[in-house]
């Protein structure tokens, strides 16, 4: 891989991973940020192990979530922003406002366990199904099955908070 | 349909992209390798010397000084190894694992996280100490006073210091690999 293909490898995929690190990071956009930096900082170092095994973009997509599952900080950030969101949707009347919808749907992804997050997440970037499969591990039927449940339970979750 | 206002408001969400470029990236990605491969090459340095010192001085004549100096060298080198080893792993596993795979192979680094945290490195932390305990009556008999207080003050306080450090890590992966089970327990 040449400095060039990296180049054109980061324009191609760093919106897509961006918005999966702030799905990953509850909408904490420095952190979505560092973890978007240090997926094609790995994605730089270790171009060499790319074996074509999988597609680039798998490849890409499972060092980014793999980045944010293992990050430290993030799960501390993660139970505090989730704790605070938890308190808010108990006291607080039904939301209107977009901005807290979003935060609302934040809240919602964060509350899902960690492989139905990096599914819906990559879903919701409409990364192709294969593609999510093969990051993740699972079965394409099985992963079809798991993406209607948990976007059931998600927006019964953004809607009435369960 | 329901599904579509989960992608509309997927969609509305802000997020802008930062402001550093893939060029930015490189940069740092050169500097992160570089400064691995100098830690590796102090690392081997460090073992060619305490190798030397060990088969030209150290087991030519025996002594307490000799042996307190070798035990402390050693254990903090093994430290560093094994630390090293570790880090390597992980992130050779990191790029090279499914999610499913990474979360199931998490859990296990961090099981084999905590032998090192509580039985490796006490026994290190011990063997500094013994080495350092051994080289005091040198210290003793050849400075003066104040400098072998001083040295008493000053190793007291590094070797706080490494316990404090290493006790501050272990809460922290503690804190992960709890997380990790409950996050599995979670899953539909």
């Amino acid at each position: 891989m040449t400095e060039q293909d990296f180049n054109q490898l980061y324009h191609a995929y760093a919106p897509k991973v961006h918005r999966l690190c702030l799905g990953y990071s509850s909408g904490d956009l420095d952190l979505a940020n560092e973890w978007l930096q240090e997926t094609f900082i790995k994605v730089w170092n270790h171009r060499n192990a790319f074996r074509g095994d999988s597609s680039i973009d798998t490849w890409i997509y499972r060092i980014a979530t793999n980045i944010c599952l293992g990050d430290i900080r993030k799960i501390k950030k993660q139970v505090i922003v989730k704790e605070e969101l938890l308190t808010e949707s108990i006291t607080e009347e039904p939301v209107n406002d977009e901005g807290e919808t979003i935060e609302k749907m934040y809240s919602c992804i964060s509350q899902l366990s960690e492989q139905n997050r990096t599914l819906i997440l990559m879903e919701l970037e409409n990364i192709p199904q294969e593609t999510i499969a093969a990051s993740v591990g699972l079965a394409h039927g099985t992963l079809r099955t798991r993406l209607s449940r948990i976007r059931k339970s998600l927006l019964n979750c953004i809607k009435h908070g369960i | 349909m329901e599904s579509d206002k989960l992608q509309e408001l997927w969609n509305q969400q802000g997020g802008k992209m930062p402001s550093f470029t893939p060029d930015d990236i490189l940069l740092k990605a050169k500097k992160q390798r570089k400064g691995q491969y100098i830690s590796i090459l102090v690392l081997m340095l460090t073992v060619v010397i305490l190798s030397v010192y060990a088969f030209l001085y150290a087991f030519n004549q025996w002594n307490s000084f000799n042996l307190g100096l070798l035990l402390m060298i050693s254990s903090l080198v093994l430290r560093v190894i094994i630390e090293l080893l570790s880090i390597y792993r992980k992130e050779s596993r990191l790029i090279a694992m499914d999610h499913n795979s990474y979360h199931a192979y998490l859990k296990k680094y961090y099981g084999i996280r905590r032998v090192i945290n509580y039985l490796i490195t006490p026994v290190c932390i011990i063997t500094y100490i013994i080495g350092y305990t051994l080289l005091l009556p040198y210290f003793k008999e050849y400075f003066s006073q104040g400098f072998y207080t001083y040295i008493q003050v000053s190793g007291a306080v590094s070797i706080g210091g490494i316990i404090v450090l290493i006790l501050y890590s272990i809460v922290k992966e503690e804190r992960l690999l709890k997380q990790l089970q409950s996050s599995k327990k979670k899953s539909k």
